[in-house]
């Protein structure tokens, strides 16, 4: 079946989306765990399909500033990816990469921008590249590009993207917790429906 | 999201007031926030569109394209009694997030808004009175009736009022 938006996946699909958000978060906390030299693990991964003002609410509202690092995806599959970091999830990496913390995003300096880049450039690629062995597909990733601004207006960059297609932003992905303690960052992986299509179907995944 | 008791506009999403309430819409990127004023009547409505062109084939979702928002709400301005001679706009918006060399067809969706709405206010007769568009800044647009004036707030730069 064709889907045309997105409230059309069954809930076979909408599972087999959840189980690759699961393998590709896992490999994304893998990396993560790699990077920072301590266990990462994950949460439940969801597959979320939101109104515009809904995902705004969902996010935290629109204006607290966070850090982002935005993955165009190409080739076979056609998306958006995004790592959110917040400025926990950011102290936690600069503290165990480079010894040193921030209380205000100003003072994020070269080196520790990017750092941040790398890190999500990693757990985005990590998160693909299992997606794409698992499916089949040949994908190419753009240049990441790391951001610090009002997350509302973040979020708004793969919804301004697939605007043209829906009236809604569908995400994959979890959340990471390390030590015990919850990481508040999200990776989340926006594809557009046409893509989604074909994803499903080369998972073999028929109209349940 | 409240704030006070400013109403405030979503994404896609247009509110017109003739009470002198303040109008706000939080964390404009790529998208526009547009002000729209007939100073005469106190007509004031701020619209935040997504995208440049409606080209759906139901037009269901007026508010989140800059062409069909900006006409649908000239035309609900007009049956209130506002005279588009009279009508001033305000633009902010436009910026570009992320600094990615995507080659999507879309291209810098933040430019192409700017440019769209531009057009659009050439082509009703709307006198653009003052703009703050482009750059790479988030903004929050407030609009405050009584004075016509709109305030915007970013992350890391002052307060700019148009």
């Amino acid at each position: 079946m064709i889907i045309k938006n997105y409230q059309e996946l069954s809930s076979l699909e909408i599972d087999t989306l959840r189980e690759i958000g699961s393998i590709g978060t896992g490999n994304a906390a893998t990396a993560l765990s790699g990077m920072l030299g301590s266990p990462v693990r994950i949460t439940l991964p969801e597959v979320r399909i939101m109104g515009y003002n809904e995902a705004i609410d969902w996010i935290g509202g629109p204006e607290p500033v966070t850090a982002g690092v935005l993955v165009h995806i190409g080739g076979q599959l056609n998306g958006i990816m995004l790592s959110v970091q917040p400025l926990e999830f950011i102290n936690l990496i600069l503290d165990r990469m480079l010894s040193t913390t921030i209380t205000d995003y100003s003072q994020l300096d070269e080196l520790a921008r990017s750092a941040l880049l790398e890190v999500g450039n990693i757990m985005i690629s990590t998160f693909i590249n299992a997606l794409s062995g698992l499916a089949g597909l040949k994908v190419e990733l753009t240049v990441p590009s790391l951001t610090v601004d009002m997350q509302g207006a973040i979020l708004t960059v793969p919804m301004a993207e697939y605007g043209g297609q829906t009236d809604y932003l569908m995400t994959i992905g979890g959340n990471f917790s390390c030590d015990g303690n919850e990481l508040p960052c999200r990776l989340l992986l926006s594809p557009d429906i046409r893509s989604l299509n074909f994803l499903l179907r080369k998972l073999g995944v028929e109209d349940g | 999201m409240a704030s006070g008791n400013k109403l405030v506009i979503g994404i896609a999403d247009m509110k017109m007031t003739q009470s002198g309430q303040e109008l706000i819409t939080y964390a404009l990127g790529s998208c526009c926030g547009i002000c729209l004023l007939d100073p005469n009547i106190r007509l004031a409505a701020l619209i935040h569109i997504m995208l440049p062109l409606n080209m759906e084939t139901g037009r269901k979702n007026t508010m989140k394209y800059a062409d069909t928002g900006i006409r649908e709400t000239l035309k609900m301005m007009e049956a209130k009694g506002a005279r588009r001679m009279r009508i001033q706009a305000k633009v902010a918006g436009g910026a570009k997030m992320f600094a990615v060399n995507n080659n999507s067809a879309l291209g810098n969706i933040g430019q192409r808004n700017i440019e769209s709405v531009h057009k659009v206010l050439r082509a009703e007769n709307i006198r653009l009175v003052a703009e703050d568009v482009g750059g790479s800044v988030a903004r929050t647009l407030s609009f405050d009736p009584s004075t016509g004036m709109a305030t915007i707030k970013s992350y890391g730069i002052p307060d700019k009022v148009l």
